[in-house]
């Protein structure tokens, strides 16, 4: 008998199983990725600069389910020609760790990334465009020197946004790639030709061209005893950013001030600056003629605010000095620059006093 | 001619037989008593019947005996209402003890189908019967909480303590995916079964279309019945049991038939309860100076700059501990939450016997809430009487009258927000005086509440029989109820102002039935009945409010709107109706030697709520059963009970629409050429063609007891709803904006298992289990189109806990950030690798003791886009045990529930660890030592730093939309715990009484949990452990029943 019950229990069960947990008698739908109609990027012209990290977002996924992944197809010239460049791999440096702002040494620095091979254009699952800064003018055509955006000049790409719900495809995307800006400020040459910018003043005068200005407090000419001022008006002081032509080691960073005489003028009449916490640079080298760091390229390496970079996009190159000034007191004054240098190698700040030389002495 | 002389020569050739064989045989007295075997008392009104004339013979007396003339040699059959036939046969014993047992075989039961009793085996439809016993000796005021466990799919969840609500209930499953409100006020709409209670319908649902929001007393109908007036509810499931009750039978059927009268001299019970309601355990605060000095430590640990630190001197209840004022330790929960003693009483009055038979049932309830200022008294008055004097004729009506009396406190009933936010005060503060308590606490507690639901409903109902088997009936009934609701606040509790708010509303019912049913069999196996009725409804309801925001003085609480300018008006609410349903609806049942039964059932309904297109909805059905056990092979297996199988399917067609969403809304859009114009509303474009809600169902049962021991009843259904309403957002081209739509669609699928156990049946000692259980799954058929699969919808509070609807998968589930534990260092931040950035949040990167929220879409930033689907909000299984054991006359039983494999959202936990995030803040503090919080660098923790204070902003890392607080909210309860002692008959007849039982009881007793709040049932439908809520109190409980003696 008991056998009778199991036998009874057995089907039971059986028809139990069949019934409730096979979803496929009741015909109903399986549960599949959202991928949203309304997939779209709310900017598809890129514009990004040569030579730099670009991340460029702006991907709506209007709540498609994730993992999303993103392809770059039918890649073209406006012309139909094929594009080449685009996709050239090379390698470049990625994060592995956070940047503090207080590391001690290069290598602590160099621990925190390595370098890894990319194709310079790509995008990632979050949908955003990375153009890396391995790129450079060689490698990838900037768009033209005569700012014109003719269709054949124009990279023209496509993307495919799948997930496993299903794919849309994003069409006629363009990227317009500035040519490489090495440092900022920038004004002194044109974004399109690379060539020196006019002057803001006369820009149809050849001979004239523009500069990076400094910005200066209280700094009084050595001859006129007035504030030496930088403007669209009068420059007593202008800065290069410019390649180190010699004395670097790949990756240092010089820090000059020439006199109206374009002859550097010694750093120790600099004498409130505070050269140790300045730049994020290792090794510094006092001379009489300049002061020199090793350094980690991009400076800012990230652009989070440190020490040495306040609002984090910008570091800072400031000298500052002091005197007695009328009445006895002592005043203090200070000139700089907001940097950022994105391209690796031996570079130097230099701070031109054109007009006149600082004035040093007490009253 | 021929035919009657034929006739009357049989006729008297039986009366000659019939002499010659009675004077052939001897008779004799017989004398004896007729006792319960459960509780081995006597019972009186038991027929006696020989079973060769099938002649009743006498009636027991109220102690069970009688004395009657038989034959020797014949046969004494004893039949009673709700029990077992029992026989015996004389031989020469002239005194007897007979014992009869109560009926509980589940095959003999007689249910309703389609408001007629028809024996359950030649049914088909999936239904399961409760008595009345296992809706006593709890003190509830709504049955429906105690019913929770006791049948296997029906969902019932006791997610309110507040007296005179209810709680949720589905029968398998979800029907309906209308949400309303936001944040934690996320109201999902009921859909509650059509009660119906001695053959009249009544809305469940009636106090719940507002949501939280109740607007007047918000007394659900079923408060309105006393427990102790409940002969047995019936609860039908499948849609073959719930078609012919037509639309309003899509969400199941439950049927309550009060007790009838049935003594042959008049009894007098009385039922007493005495009961003590205890808040739970609320949460622990740290009070006094420990509050001060956990938040001077928080602020100087957690300082990011010397401003912050100079703050306290600044702050003065942190500054300032000497000052009398700040000098405190106010537990202020105690001043809102109390220990309430209750009582209720209920005096019962019956008599008469099958021909004729009344009641009177009076009843009083009494219960004030854990929160103080909310409580809910019913007082009750019930008749019926039924008047059957043969075969032919029967009458029955009956007069039910109650009022319900309510009070909310000044929150919204369900919710208690005022409380709630109060609570958190900090204990600091001096405690709670008229002269200068903060408002909250005067509102909470002086706010006058009085709120009145009055009910009367009447019914009659007559039956003839034309011709054998051939029935007319029909049922007339008036259901009527007065709502008021008056709320004053007193001028100290509300700026200075007193103000007032007034609801009257008032509901209607005409019911009407007809039915002509028809039994006939044929060539004696072939069994034949048909049931045609038609139904009309007149339902009515208005209710209108009036407010005013400032009256003179506390003096004067009304009349109200003395002022326009400080009247905030009201008006009718949209809760207005006027309705007439008209149904006609027909059965055909088949049986083959109640062996092979077919049945089938049509019905239609026409409402003015249908579409224009659409007007009639069309519910059919089909069962088939199979009782196998009547097979030749197995009739002899003696030890099967009985066994059969039953595959039924039926639709429930139910309107969905509103007129507004039918004929558009018209509103008056000013004068134009000094004409009033109207113009139709653009919001919603109307839909002439809107279709009702179809719900089909198929049911697959089996039903089998084996033993005399166990009984097994297994159910498999698989549920379809269809056409459910859905917004379709309209292109703005067609000027309008939005289409009511039916588009959407639901299925349920599962199975349920009840099997009951009578392990130990003896003289002294019972014992019994039962165990049941059901698994429900629920899955989203489709959207509309353009939604392409998945609807979001956002949730507008600051909660941010979004529902997302998504075909294929479960229907209600999360969208919230994805919490993968707390970052034990600042090393364990991830870097973007392309920028070298940390992950971030609101331009603040994330560091140790933070939460790690998942980075979905990857772009190292954590904001909109990193939300994912998650939980589900409905549980998977439900059930319920029950223990029942009698040893003499002790008798002990205990009924348990458990739901499991739900996801709830643990918002209560969430509110209370953010408290921490403003120290300067005059909150309460609450103690995290028993909690797994993240303390320093290199801890793994589940709780992230919640210390933080100046960074809170940002990274808010105790944020309501993330997974952290979604908690498996299964558990196990033992809901009623019942030990009662039957007082010996002699001993008590000495008092003058008939029958005597003491009991003890508790309600709510004991939650087994993993889930680290409060109560995991304490929470909304859609899974929400929201600290405004209203506590479920534990209840213990000492009753008595008692029956005075009026025999003889």
């Amino acid at each position: 008998m008991k056998s009778i019950i199991n036998k009874y229990f057995a089907l039971l069960l059986l028809a139990v199983t069949v019934c409730s947990s096979c979803k496929k008698i009741f015909d109903l739908p399986d549960e599949k990725d959202y991928i949203s109609n309304n997939v779209n990027f709310t900017n598809k012209i890129l514009e990004p600069i040569i030579g730099r990290t670009n991340l460029i977002g702006g991907f709506n996924s209007d709540n498609s389910t994730n993992p999303i992944t993103f392809e770059i197809v039918n890649v073209r010239y406006g012309d139909g020609k094929p594009v080449s460049d685009l996709f050239t791999t090379a390698p470049t440096y990625v994060w592995i760790a956070p940047y503090t702002g207080l590391e001690k040494s290069l290598a602590e620095i160099e621990a925190k990334r390595k370098i890894e091979t990319h194709p310079i254009f790509e995008m990632r699952s979050s949908g955003e465009f990375i153009l890396w800064p391995s790129a450079t003018n060689q490698i990838l055509k900037p768009r033209p020197t005569d700012s014109t955006n003719y269709s054949q000049d124009t990279r023209f790409f496509d993307v495919k946004v799948k997930n496993t719900g299903g794919e849309r495809l994003i069409k006629d995307f363009q990227i317009r790639p500035f040519r490489e800006r090495p440092y900022e400020p920038s004004n002194d040459f044109n974004a399109y030709t690379g060539l020196p910018a006019p002057d803001p003043k006369f820009p149809l005068d050849k001979n004239l061209r523009d500069y990076i200005r400094p910005y200066l407090n209280n700094v009084i000419g050595a001859t006129s005893n007035l504030n030496l001022v930088s403007n669209n008006d009068k420059k007593d002081a202008i800065v290069y950013i410019r390649p180190l032509t010699s004395g670097g080691n790949g990756h240092s960073l010089r820090i000059v001030v020439l006199g109206k005489d374009s002859l550097p003028i010694d750093p120790k009449f600099f004498n409130e600056t505070v050269w140790d916490k300045m730049i994020h640079g290792f090794n510094v080298q006092k001379t009489d003629k300049y002061v020199q760091y090793d350094v980690a390229y991009p400076i800012p390496l990230v652009e989070i605010p440190t020490s040495y970079a306040i609002g984090g996009s910008r570091a800072k190159a400031q000298l500052s000095y002091s005197r007695i000034g009328f009445g006895g007191a002592r005043t203090v004054a200070n000139f700089g620059v907001d940097f950022a240098i994105y391209k690796a190698g031996d570079w130097e700040i230099v701070f031109y006093f054109k007009n006149e030389n600082p004035k040093f002495a007490n009253e | 001619m021929k035919r009657n002389i034929l006739l009357y020569t049989l006729l008297i050739v039986c009366i000659i037989c019939c002499t010659n064989a009675y004077s052939q045989e001897k008779n004799i007295i017989v004398n004896g008593r007729v006792l319960d075997k459960d509780t081995k008392q006597g019972v009186p009104g038991v027929s006696v019947v020989l079973q060769a004339t099938n002649k009743g013979l006498t009636q027991t007396n109220g102690d069970g005996k009688f004395s009657v003339n038989v034959p020797v040699g014949g046969t004494l059959l004893f039949k009673f209402l709700g029990y077992n036939t029992s026989s015996v046969k004389i031989t020469n014993q002239t005194n007897i003890t007979v014992t009869i047992s109560e009926d509980r075989k589940d095959l003999n039961d007689v249910i309703i189908v389609a408001y007629q009793n028809r024996p359950k085996e030649t049914t088909a439809g999936s239904v399961t019967v409760l008595s009345g016993k296992d809706v006593s000796d709890i003190p509830v005021s709504n049955i429906e909480t105690l019913l929770q466990g006791k049948v296997p799919g029906l969902n019932i969840q006791n997610n309110t303590g507040a007296p005179g609500f209810r709680g949720s209930v589905q029968i398998r499953g979800l029907s309906s995916l209308s949400i309303s409100g936001s944040g934690n006020d996320s109201f999902l709409q009921p859909t509650s079964p059509l009660y119906i209670i001695d053959g009249v319908p009544l809305d469940a649902d009636k106090a719940a279309e507002f949501g939280f929001q109740t607007q007047g007393p918000g007394v659900s109908p079923l408060s309105l019945i006393p427990q102790e007036d409940i002969e047995n509810i019936q609860i039908l499931k499948d849609a073959q049991a719930t078609s012919m009750y037509g639309s309003r039978g899509a969400y199941g059927v439950i049927i309550i038939t009060t007790k009838r009268g049935n003594s042959k001299v008049p009894r007098i019970k009385y039922v007493s309860n005495f009961f003590v309601n205890a808040p739970p355990k609320l949460r622990e605060t740290l009070g006094g100076n420990s509050e001060r000095l956990l938040k001077i430590q928080q602020i100087i640990l957690n300082a990011e700059n010397i401003d912050q630190i100079r703050r306290i001197s600044n702050t003065p209840f942190l500054a300032d501990s000497l000052n009398a004022y700040w000098n405190n330790s106010t537990d202020w929960q105690d001043v809102f939450y109390q220990t309430t003693f209750n009582q209720s009483h209920n005096l019962a009055l019956d008599g008469g016997d099958q021909k004729f038979n009344y009641k009177a049932n009076m009843g009083y309830y009494a219960e004030k809430g854990v929160i103080k200022n909310t409580g809910y008294n019913r007082y009750n008055l019930n008749m019926n009487m039924e008047f059957k004097p043969n075969d032919k004729f029967r009458f029955f009506g009956f007069v039910n009258g109650s009022v319900g009396k309510q009070n909310k406190g000044n929150g919204a009933g369900l919710l208690q927000s005022g409380v709630a936010d109060n609570g958190q005060a900090s204990t600091l503060l001096p405690p709670p005086s008229f002269y200068q308590a903060s408002g909250g606490v005067l509102s909470a507690l002086r706010t006058l509440n009085d709120n009145n639901s009055r009910n009367l409903r009447t019914n009659i109902d007559a039956r003839y029989e034309f011709i054998p088997g051939l029935a007319a009936s029909s049922t007339l009934s008036y259901d009527y109820t007065s709502d008021t609701e008056t709320t004053f606040t007193p001028a100290a509790a509300n700026g200075q102002f007193a103000k007032l708010y007034d609801y009257n509303g008032r509901n209607f019912q005409l019911y009407n039935r007809n039915a002509i049913t028809y039994a006939k069999t044929l060539g004696e196996k072939h069994n034949f009945f048909i049931n045609t009725f038609n139904e009309i409804y007149k339902q009515g309801s208005q209710s209108s409010i009036s407010r005013q925001e400032r009256i003179p003085n506390d003096q004067l609480q009304g009349p109200l709107g003395y002022d326009g300018y400080y009247s905030r008006g009201g008006g009718v609410l949209s809760s207005y109706k006027n309705a007439t349903i008209a149904s006609f609806a027909g059965s055909l049942s088949y049986d083959y030697d109640k062996k092979y039964v077919a049945e089938f059932s049509y019905r239609l309904d026409g409402t003015s709520s249908s579409g224009l297109e659409n007007p009639y909805s069309k519910n059919s059905s089909v069962g088939l059963r199979w009782n196998f056990n009547k097979e030749n092979w197995l009739t002899d297996k003696k030890w099967l009970d009985y066994g059969s199988l039953r595959l039924t399917w039926g639709q429930n067609i139910a309107p969905t629409g509103n007129l507004q969403s039918i004929y558009g809304k018209y509103n008056l859009n000013g004068n134009y050429n000094n004409t009033q114009t109207i113009g139709i509303d653009y919001d919603l474009i109307p839909n002439p063609s809107l279709k009702p809600t179809t719900t089909s169902q198929y049911n697959l049962g089996l039903d089998i007891g084996f033993l005399n021991r166990f009984s097994i009843v297994v159910d498999t259904y698989f549920k379809k709803v269809d056409n459910l309403l859905f917004d379709r957002i309209l292109s703005n081209t067609t000027g309008f904006n939005k289409l009511s739509s039916n588009d959407l669609g639901i299925a349920n699928y599962g199975t349920e298992i009840s099997l009951n156990i009578k392990a130990i049946t003896s003289k002294d000692f019972d014992l019994s289990f039962s165990i049941n259980g059901a698994y429900n799954r629920d899955v989203l058929l489709k959207l509309p189109e353009e939604y392409n699969g998945q609807y979001i919808r956002f949730d507008g509070s600051s909660y941010l806990q979004h529902n997302v609807f998504r075909v294929g998968r479960n229907t209600l589930s999360n969208y919230l950030r994805i919490n993968q534990g707390v970052y034990s260092t600042d090393a364990d931040v991830p870097v973007d690798p392309v920028t070298g950035k940390r992950y971030q949040s609101n331009n603040t990167f994330f560091l140790g003791g933070d939460p790690i929220l998942k980075d979905v879409n990857g772009d190292y930033i954590l904001d909109g886009r990193d939300y994912e689907i998650t939980g589900n909000s409905q549980p998977l299984f439900t059930g319920g045990l029950s223990f029942t054991m009698r040893y003499k006359n002790w008798g002990l039983n205990m009924y348990a529930s458990y739901t499991a494999d739900r996801t709830i959202l643990n918002n209560a936990l969430a509110d209370r660890i953010a408290i921490m995030r403003d120290p300067y803040a005059l909150n309460a503090v609450v103690p995290l030592g028993d909690l797994n919080i993240w303390q320093g660098p290199g801890d793994v923790a589940k709780y992230p730093y919640p210390y933080d204070y100046s960074r809170y902003g940002n990274i808010q890392p105790l944020r309501a939309d993330q997974t952290l607080w979604q908690e498996s909210g299964s558990y196990l309860k033992i809901n009623n715990l019942t030990l009662s002692y039957m007082f010996d008959k002699k001993l008590i007849r000495r008092f003058g009484l008939a029958n005597l039982r003491v009991f003890g009881s508790t309600n709510n007793l004991i939650t087994f949990s993993k889930y680290s709040g409060p109560n995991p049932e304490n929470v909304t439908t859609l899974g929400r452990d929201i600290s405004n809520g209203y506590p479920v109190p534990r209840t213990y409980n000492i009753g008595l029943n008692l029956e005075l003696n009026t025999g003889n």
